[in-house]
C-alpha cells in the first residue's frame, strides 16, 4: 500500500498503532476517541473524519484544521497535530489528548477562580493567539470549549475548523458566519466579510470577562439579541465611537434606541483596576484599536500582584464534569524552570529511616 | 511563511535529476507490479516510456490549466497555481499508467478550490464541464470525490501550497517605494505575469522558493526591457556584502532560465499516439492495478468511456 518514497519508512500508517481507550465526544466532522499509541505508551486523541454520503468530499473545516496546524510550529500554547492518515473512507487526525476544557473549568470549579488563576489562563490564552497571529492564522472560533487544559494545566487552543491563513491577497471576501455567537465581533454581527485578527481578540476579552465574572459577558440568545447584549454594555455605537461601522452590510438593517456605554466595572465588579483596564483594551468597537495579543502581554496586569498563577496551580477538572478521581499515577512531572525549587528537592529527614549514610 | 512551511521543508529538490529519478521509479513500480501479477503476453512495450508519460503529462496539464482559466466564476490565480503543483506532485510518485490523469487534474483543481477557501460548491465545479450533460457531470463528480482522498494522501497532506505571485506583488510594491531609480516598475508586471504562469508549467515550483521564482521573473522582465537592476540586489536586497549568496542567486536563475527555456509544448500526433497507448493500459490494467476499490463499483467508467472528460477543453490548446 505504500507509494510514497520516504513516508513509507517511518510509518506503518494506521489504526493498528493505537488501541482505542473509549470515546470522547462528538466533533463537527466526526467523531473523537481516546486511544493509546502502543509504541510510545502516549495517550492521544483520534478524530476521524468519515466521508461518507458527504456531497462535497472532505470537508472544508477538516482541510483548515489541517491545513492551519501543519504549517505552523510546536507552540505551547497550541495544540498539536500528531499525525493524520487514511482510515477506511475517510482519515484519522490524532491530537494530543487532553483532559479537559476551559468552560469545564469555568463551569465546574468549586470556587470561583482566583484572580491569579484568571492571570494565569489568560497569559497562556494571549501567548496561544499571538503565537497565531503572528504565523497570520486567524483562528475564528475562540471560546472556552476550544481552549483545551491538558493535564498539567496548560491552556492550548484547539479546533481549528474555521481558521483560517490571512496572507491571501487580494480582496477575497471572508464567511461572517464565524465565531460562536455569544463570542462573535460586533462588526461580524452586523454582516463584515472583509475583516481581520481582530475578531480573536474581541473573543479573547469576551473569555476574559466570562473568567473573572464565571458567566458569559454576552450570552444573546439569537443574533439581534447578542448584537443587544453588546450595545448594551459598549453604548450604541456612534460615527464617532465606530467610524467603519457605516460601511458595514448591516447596518441600516436594524437601529437600537440610544443608550450610554456602562462602565465595564459595573459590569465586572470586585475586579482589579488593571483587569478592567486591559479588558477594555479588548472590547472596543473598532477592530484596530483593539490591543493585539503581543502587546496585551506586556499589560501591567501581568507584572502586578498577585501574579499570573503557574499551571500547577490551576483546577484540572475531568472531562465530563466528574469529580476527579484520586490520583493513582504520580504527578506530571514537566520540567519548568518557574517551578519552585524545593518542589523538587526531598526533605531529608523523609529519607533517614532509608539511608545510613544519613 | 515559506522556511518553516510543508513545501519548504518536504517539497524542494535538489536538481532536475532527482525530480526526474522519482518519475522513473513510478514509472517502474507500475511495470513491476503488473509484472508480478503474471499477466500473460506481456512485453516492456506494452508500457509506456518515460518520454512518452512526460508528453502526456504536459498535455493534461495544459488542459488543466485550459480549463480552471475558462472556469466560472474567474479562478484566482493562487488556486491554479496551488492545482497544477498538486498535480506536479501528485505524478513524482505516481505514474500516468496507474492513475489517469484526466480526472486526477480534476481531483487536483477541485481540491485546490476548497483549500485556497475559492468557494465553489461541487455542482458549481462540474457544472464547468460544458461538453458534459448533466448525468455525466454528476459521474464526474462521483469519481473526482472518490479520488480526492488518494490525493490527499499522494499529497502527503500537505495542503498549502506558496506561490510566487504574493512575493511578486511584495517585490512591485518594494521597487516602488524603495527603488527610485526605476521609473515605472508597473510596466514590469506584464512580462513578469507571463514568466510566472510559465513558471507554473515547469519544475521550477519544485525546485526553487516561490520568491526567488517571482524574483527572476522580476529581473527577467526588466533584462527584456534594457534595464540594469544589479543595483536594487546590491543596494535594496543588501547583496553588496554577500558576493557568494549573490553568485548562487544569479547561477539559480540561470537554471530556472533554463528550465523554462527547455520547456516543450507536446505535438498533437504524439499526443493521439500515446493517448491511445495510455487508454490500451487503463483498460488493460485498471481493474488490477487499482487498490482503491472500496467505494468504486465501476471504476470502469474511466477506461470504457475514455471521452467522458476528454472534451471538457475541446477547443483544443495552443499547440
Amino acid at each position: 500500500m505504500c507509494r510514497g518514497t520516504n513516508s513509507c519508512l517511518k510509518r506503518t500508517t494506521d489504526m493498528e498503532q493505537y488501541s482505542i481507550l473509549g470515546r470522547i465526544g462528538e466533533g463537527a466532522h466526526g467523531i473523537v476517541f481516546k486511544a493509546k499509541h502502543i509504541e510510545t505508551g502516549e495517550t492521544v486523541a483520534l478524530k476521524k473524519v468519515a466521508l461518507r454520503r458527504l456531497e462535497d468530499g472532505i470537508p472544508n473545516q477538516a482541510l483548515r484544521e489541517i491545513k492551519a496546524l501543519q504549517e505552523i510550529e510546536d507552540n505551547e500554547h497550541v495544540v498539536k497535530l500528531k499525525d493524520v492518515f487514511p482510515h477506511g473512507t475517510g482519515f484519522v487526525l490524532v491530537f494530543d489528548f487532553m483532559l479537559s476544557d476551559l468552560s469545564e473549568v469555568i463551569r465546574n470549579s468549586q470556587r470561583p477562580l482566583t484572580p491569579a488563576q484568571v492571570k494565569g489562563y489568560m497569559m497562556m490564552l494571549l501567548k496561544g493567539v499571538a503565537f497565531l497571529h503572528h504565523n497570520n492564522i486567524m483562528h475564528r472560533d475562540l471560546k472556552p470549549a476550544n481552549l483545551l487544559i491538558s493535564s498539567s494545566g496548560h491552556l492550548k487552543i484547539a479546533d481549528f475548523g474555521l481558521a483560517r491563513l490571512f496572507s491571501e491577497l487580494g480582496d477575497r471576501l471572508y464567511s461572517h458566519q464565524v465565531a460562536t455567537r455569544w463570542y462573535r465581533a460586533p462588526e461580524l454581527l452586523y454582516g463584515a466579510r472583509k475583516y481581520d485578527e481582530g475578531v480573536d481578540l474581541w473573543a479573547v476579552g469576551c473569555i476574559f470577562g466570562e473568567l473573572l465574572n464565571a458567566s458569559p459577558l454576552f450570552p444573546g440568545e439569537n443574533d439581534i439579541e447578542q448584537l443587544c447584549c453588546v450595545l448594551r454594555v459598549l453604548g450604541t455605537p456612534t460615527q464617532e465611537s465606530w467610524p467603519e461601522i457605516v460601511e458595514l452590510p448591516d447596518y441600516n438593517k436594524i437601529t437600537f434606541k440610544e443608550n450610554p456605554a456602562i462602565p465595564l466595572e459595573e459590569i465586572v465588579p470586585d475586579t482589579s483596576p488593571q483587569a478592567v483596564d486591559l479588558l477594555n483594551k479588548f472590547l472596543v468597537y473598532p477592530s484596530k484599536q483593539r490591543c493585539s495579543a503581543r502587546k496585551a502581554l506586556l499589560h501591567p496586569y501581568f507584572f502586578s500582584s498577585p501574579l499570573p498563577a503557574h499551571h500547577s496551580e490551576l483546577p484540572i477538572p475531568q472531562r465530563g464534569g466528574r469529580p476527579p478521581r484520586q490520583r493513582l499515577q504520580a504527578p506530571p512531572t514537566d520540567f519548568s524552570v518557574d517551578l519552585p525549587l524545593q518542589n523538587s528537592v526531598v526533605d531529608p529527614a523523609l529519607l533517614q529511616g532509608h539511608a545510613s549514610c544519613l | 511563511m515559506f522556511h518553516n512551511s510543508s513545501q519548504g521543508k518536504y517539497w524542494i529538490w535538489k536538481n532536475e535529476d532527482e525530480i526526474e529519478q522519482k518519475r522513473c521509479k513510478a514509472n517502474l513500480k507500475f511495470r513491476n507490479k503488473i509484472l508480478e501479477s503474471g499477466k500473460p503476453g506481456l512485453s516492456e512495450s506494452s508500457f509506456m516510456e518515460r518520454h512518452e508519460e512526460d508528453v502526456l503529462f504536459r498535455h493534461y496539464e495544459r488542459r488543466m490549466m485550459d480549463f480552471c482559466n475558462a472556469f466560472k466564476p474567474a479562478m484566482p490565480k493562487s488556486v491554479v497555481g496551488t492545482a497544477i503543483m498538486y498535480f506536479r506532485r501528485f505524478y513524482l510518485f505516481n505514474s500516468i499508467m496507474e492513475y489517469h490523469p484526466r480526472i486526477i487534474m480534476l481531483t487536483c483543481a477541485y481540491l485546490s478550490c476548497k483549500v485556497d477557501e475559492f468557494n465553489v460548491s461541487s455542482t458549481q465545479f462540474v457544472g464547468n464541464l460544458l461538453q458534459e450533460t448533466p448525468a455525466g457531470q454528476e459521474r464526474v463528480l462521483e469519481q473526482i470525490l472518490e479520488f480526492e482522498l488518494l490525493l490527499i494522501q499522494q499529497l502527503k497532506f500537505h495542503l498549502v501550497v506558496h506561490n510566487p505571485y504574493r512575493p511578486m506583488e511584495g517585490l512591485l510594491i518594494d521597487l516602488k517605494t524603495r527603488y527610485p531609480a526605476l521609473e515605472n516598475p508597473e510596466s514590469l508586471r506584464k512580462s513578469a505575469d507571463d514568466f510566472l504562469t510559465q513558471a507554473t508549467i515547469t519544475d521550477a515550483g519544485l525546485l526553487f522558493p516561490p520568491s526567488q521564482i517571482a524574483l527572476t521573473a522580476i529581473l527577467n522582465s526588466a533584462s527584456r526591457a534594457g534595464l540594469n537592476m544589479e543595483s536594487y540586489l546590491n543596494e535594496c536586497l543588501g547583496m553588496k556584502e554577500d558576493k557568494e549568496t549573490l553568485s548562487k542567486m544569479y547561477e539559480s536563475m540561470r537554471r530556472m532560465k533554463t528550465i523554462l527555456k527547455k520547456y516543450e509544448l507536446p505535438k498533437p500526433e504524439e499526443v493521439n499516439t500515446y493517448k491511445k497507448k495510455l487508454e490500451r493500459i487503463h483498460a488493460e490494467f485498471a481493474t488490477s492495478s487499482n487498490k482503491r476499490k472500496r467505494g468504486y463499483e465501476e471504476d470502469d467508467h474511466v477506461t470504457k468511456e475514455p471521452r467522458l472528460t476528454e472534451e471538457i477543453m475541446s477547443d483544443e490548446d495552443m499547440s
